[in-house]
């Protein structure tokens, strides 16, 4: 569903991502972890057509990312790491605004907006304008726009992180529960707890490099027996041993 | 010893001098950021700088702060010369002692140019915005008080429209009052206590009142300033100007006498006075009532700031049902013909009174405080003559766009992302934009011809084409400053100021300036290539754009280099010019004439094809292709040739005519056969098919290109060949459309080129 195909992105002599493979099949929640400046918007950016690649390609539905952009968006979803909106609109609108640019006819769009903001508890401040949202809200709101036209794919950048508690469980079962629909996940994220309970599989990134990929298990069994996933990727993540452990 | 922690709060020295270091500091970063970049091999180009937005030049920096200080310096003298004449005519030259009224007058101008600088300088920034530094600031253990002492400094001192407005008069004020020349080192010691002044006042408004409006009240007060600050700029600058200052020195007259008692009053009395202890005795007075202003304001502010710098009011109140039931409401009919994009624009611009003030009320003050206050005479002659109701209206409206549809990508701004996700080219989106202000700023010309046509009623033909020279030009315009916009537009920055690349908004007024000598030419001919012209750069630059939009929020990789329009209308032009060049060194003798289009040609070919081999250009046009079939393009010719034989029989006779055969035997003779026969298809079929034709067929369907680039092809010609040199134009791109290489075009082209010449021998 999401394929990666050596994606390269270098800004100037800076390696930012370096030749990146990497398969996500249809129906698989992927976990792409890795420390801070480790790449991981970069390549989400580059899979949004936001970013250009340098080098290799990024396939999402056999569509390319970059010169089939606006394709590409027909089955993705998309939340930035810092969702920033519109001036002067609420909350209402601007998802309004969004499903219409999907396509939607305006009852349509109306009637999935209505839907949304009461999924995501936004009922409260539908009419405030989305500038003064809190971080939370922000992000909740950034996710309904990512779900608005019902994708196949849903591409997410540090979704919890900033949520309540019991907004990030929330949106935790709503990411499963789209998993189970057969939708397709790909979302970076650093919180360790919140991959290990809804990932099906993880990859860890480091310095731009990909240096491990596979499930929970799989990960422990290879790096860390018995370990856990923090274990794992503070392992992976350490200088010396980023080349060790590549597979 | 354990020595308890001694340091306390940081004195107001220390931290006046960290801010103002940091102010600078930061400054400076922004500029070295801005030169780095430019140097892409650079060893520091690989590191990751603080703003990774693709930064605007430093024109503004170099050219522009010298060239404000003259034009400053120049309006203050002569509004002091101005107030001089009007309140006391004695004789000025003979003494430097200032008559009590023209200190006061004085003391009227320094408040003035104050008030206008400290109004632009609000206007500047973002009202609404929170202020970044003081919140980060206060968190820093130094007291309020020492925190917004040290604010009103470092505002005194780093405030570049303040130290403009009054630096410059001051230093007039100490010329004339004999100080010669340590005049600027006084004017400049003069101007400090306004400044502080006029950062106390800046600071009250910005940080007081914050706390006290809705973000909402806040963002219509800042409307409201802009206006304000445009007219007190008028009023300011309407004193220096000779003769029409009338209002103003009449206000100035009437001043009471203890203006002189103010600070701009002692400012001027302390520059004044010759005797040294006197002299003395005005500065200290202006310094303690300096401090007073100070001390009183910043005791308001600490007032204000007890319960913390951040209010619960600057958050949008929520509106309950009734906003609600409106938002609902609009949702109607009425709209529905519009797109999402365009709906959405037009709710922004109800809502932000400060973008609508902006886009469509300050073109109106700029250029109508320019009609009343310049000595052009327009204002007059506008309603009697139509081509210059119609230049004005067109001006307004290009004023309008920049402000507006050149800033498309900037009202975007860090919500820019979301187009992103949307399934739809960006370019469809800038589309809608680009024609929803082409249609809002026609109002300009709408109502200014309404007005016309009540002022005078008689319609004449060329009322209706200076209307329709107005009307064609604003749409055309319109997408001519979303596409540059495209480029000289930073959404990601943080500045306000810094978001629009200067160069490219001079370069769309030159522009539009050109299209309005296009209004006011009287030639119908000259307009009409004036028209195409802006027509085809406005797709020229559309397709820039376009190929750009993928690319806008990647900090720093460019669009691979494809053949474009534009690369074919910069060849025509150095074509054009090489052969001028030529024939104004050797004359117009026939040789000169052949020698001179094909070294133009011959230069102009060999340089794009090296700058294309140089940039690995994609998509350059080839002689020779994989299907030639030379058969078509001599079919072509011939069809051509035959519409045009039909246009010379019917045309044949006319005086017009014969003086354009006249011409052609005169200068050319027996010359013009190896000319139109060899010469003129190898050149200009590269130009105007290749390029201009292929570059437009990569955007726009068969017959748009076929069209608009027969179009240019036909105005670069001369005036009675215009319809024959179209309908070649057409054929040869069609056939170009079909081969796929040039030698059918160019087959074509000489095909026409030797009949054409075979029927002029044979009329003969």
């Amino acid at each position: 569903m999401i394929e990666l195909q050596g994606l390269t992105r270098r800004y100037g002599d800076f390696t930012a991502v370096k030749p990146l493979d990497l398969t996500v099949a249809r129906g698989e929640m992927f976990g792409f972890l890795g420390p801070n400046g480790a790449g991981k918007t970069t390549t989400i950016r580059m899979l949004m057509g936001i970013l250009v690649p340098s080098g290799g390609r990024g396939l999402i539905s056999g569509l390319d990312c970059h010169a089939q952009r606006a394709d590409v968006q027909r089955h993705v979803g998309y939340l930035p790491d810092n969702p920033m909106f519109y001036d002067f609109l609420r909350g209402r609108e601007i998802l309004q605004f969004v499903a219409e640019m999907h396509g939607l006819p305006r009852t349509e769009a109306a009637a999935r907006t209505r839907g949304l903001l009461g999924d995501f508890g936004l009922e409260e401040v539908v009419d405030e304008f989305a500038v003064n949202y809190s971080m939370g809200m922000k992000k909740k709101l950034g996710l309904a726009c990512a779900l608005i036209h019902d994708p196949e794919v849903l591409i997410l950048d540090e979704p919890i992180n900033g949520l309540d508690p019991r907004a990030a469980r929330d949106v935790q079962d709503r990411l499963k529960q789209a998993a189970a629909s057969g939708k397709t996940i790909f979302m970076s994220t650093h919180l360790l707890d919140m991959a290990e309970r809804v990932c099906t599989r993880i990859g860890i990134i480091h310095r731009g490099e990909l240096v491990t990929t596979g499930t929970l298990a799989e990960l422990r069994e290879r790096v860390v027996p018995g370990g856990s996933l923090e274990e794992v990727f503070l392992r992976v993540t350490e200088e010396s041993a980023a080349q060790a452990v590549t597979p | 010893m354990n020595q308890p922690d001694v340091r306390g709060a940081a004195p107001l020295g220390l931290s006046t001098t960290l801010l103002i270091r940091l102010r600078l500091r930061r400054l400076l970063n922004l500029m070295r950021a801005a030169s780095i970049r430019k140097k892409k091999n650079s060893a520091e180009a690989g590191k990751r700088s603080g703003n990774p937005g693709k930064q605007s030049s430093n024109v503004v920096l170099y050219v522009f702060l010298p060239l404000m200080l003259f034009v400053f310096g120049s309006v203050a003298r002569n509004a002091v010369v101005n107030l001089h004449e009007a309140l006391d005519p004695g004789g000025f030259w003979r003494t430097v002692e200032f008559a009590a009224p023209f200190t006061v007058g004085l003391a009227f101008l320094l408040l003035v140019m104050w008030f206008a600088s400290l109004l632009v300088n609000i206007a500047s920034g973002e009202l609404a915005k929170p202020d970044w530094d003081l919140e980060w600031l206060v968190t820093l253990p130094i007291r309020a008080e020492t925190l917004l002492w040290a604010r009103v400094m470092e505002r005194s001192v780093v405030n570049p429209s303040g130290f403009m407005a009054l630096a410059p008069a001051c230093t007039v004020i100490a010329w004339y009052s004999a100080h010669h020349w340590t005049a600027p080192l006084f004017g400049v010691l003069a101007a400090w206590p306004l400044l502080l002044l006029a950062a106390l006042a800046r600071t009250i408004v910005d940080t007081g009142l914050r706390l006290r409006m809705r973000a909402e009240q806040l963002r219509n007060l800042h409307a409201v300033i802009s206006v304000l600050s445009i007219v007190s700029m008028y009023l300011a600058m309407s004193l220096g100007i000779t003769g029409k200052a009338s209002f103003m020195l009449g206000v100035a007259a009437n001043m009471p006498a203890a203006l002189a008692w103010t600070p701009m009053g002692l400012v001027v009395q302390a520059l004044n006075e010759r005797d040294t202890l006197q002299a003395l005795g005005w500065w200290l007075a202006l310094a303690a009532e300096t401090f007073a202003l100070l001390w009183l304001g910043i005791g308001w502010l600490q007032h204000r700031l007890r319960n913390g710098v951040v209010s619960g009011g600057s958050r949008d109140a929520v509106r309950a049902a009734a906003a609600a039931a409106a938002g609902a409401a609009t949702e109607s009919s009425a709209s529905a013909r519009i797109g999402a994009v365009q709906r959405r624009e037009l709710t922004l611009l109800s809502r932000d009174r400060n973008f609508l003030v902006q886009s469509l009320v300050l073109p109106l003050l700029i250029v109508g405080g320019q009609l009343l206050l310049g000595n052009s005479g327009v204002a007059s002659s506008m309603w009697r003559d139509p081509n210059v109701l119609a230049s004005v209206a067109f001006g307004l409206a290009a004023y309008s766009l920049s402000m507006s549809a050149f800033q498309t990508l900037n009202t975007e701004g860090h919500a820019l992302w979301l187009l992103y996700t949307f399934p739809r080219p960006i370019e469809s989106v800038l589309k809608d934009k680009a024609a929803l202000w082409g249609v809002l700023t026609l109002a300009y010309p709408v109502v200014l011809f309404c007005v016309g046509l009540v002022v005078t009623p008689q319609v004449s033909w060329k009322f209706a084409s200076a209307a329709l020279t107005a009307f064609l030009g604003i749409p055309i315009y319109a997408f001519i400053a979303v596409a540059l916009g495209v480029f000289g537009s930073n959404p990601l920055e943080q500045q306000q100021n810094q978001r629009v690349k200067p160069e490219y908004l001079y370069l769309y007024m030159g522009l539009a300036g050109l299209y309005i000598y296009a209004v006011v030419t009287p030639h119908p001919f000259q307009r009409l290539i004036f028209m195409v012209l802006s027509l085809l750069l406005s797709f020229a630059l559309w397709q820039k754009a376009r190929d750009r939009l993928p690319y806008l929020l990647d900090p720093d990789v460019a669009p691979p280099p494809r053949v474009s329009t534009s690369d074919g209308l910069i060849a025509a032009m150095v074509f054009f010019v090489v052969q001028a060049v030529f024939v104004a060194i050797g004359g117009t003798s026939g040789a000169t004439l052949l020698v001179a289009f094909a070294a133009a040609g011959a230069f102009t070919y060999g340089m794009m094809r090296y700058v294309y081999a140089r940039t690995g250009t994609q998509g350059v046009p080839q002689i020779l292709g994989e299907r030639n079939l030379p058969l078509y393009g001599v079919a072509g010719g011939l069809a051509a040739a035959a519409i045009a034989s039909v246009y010379l029989m019917a045309m044949r006779g006319t005086p017009f005519m014969e003086e354009a055969q006249r011409a052609a035997y005169d200068g050319l003779g027996w010359w013009l056969i190896p000319l139109a026969v060899i010469g003129a298809p190898l050149f200009e079929e590269f130009i105007f098919r290749g390029l201009i034709f292929g570059g437009l067929l990569r955007s726009f369907g068969l017959w748009p290109a076929a069209l608009a680039s027969s179009a240019i092809f036909a105005c670069l010609h001369p005036p009675i060949a215009m319809l024959p040199v179209f309908c070649l134009g057409v054929a040869a791109a069609l056939t170009y459309a079909r081969t796929r290489s040039l030698l059918a075009p160019m087959l074509a082209h000489a095909t026409y080129n030797a009949s054409i010449v075979a029927v002029q021998v044979f009329l003969r």
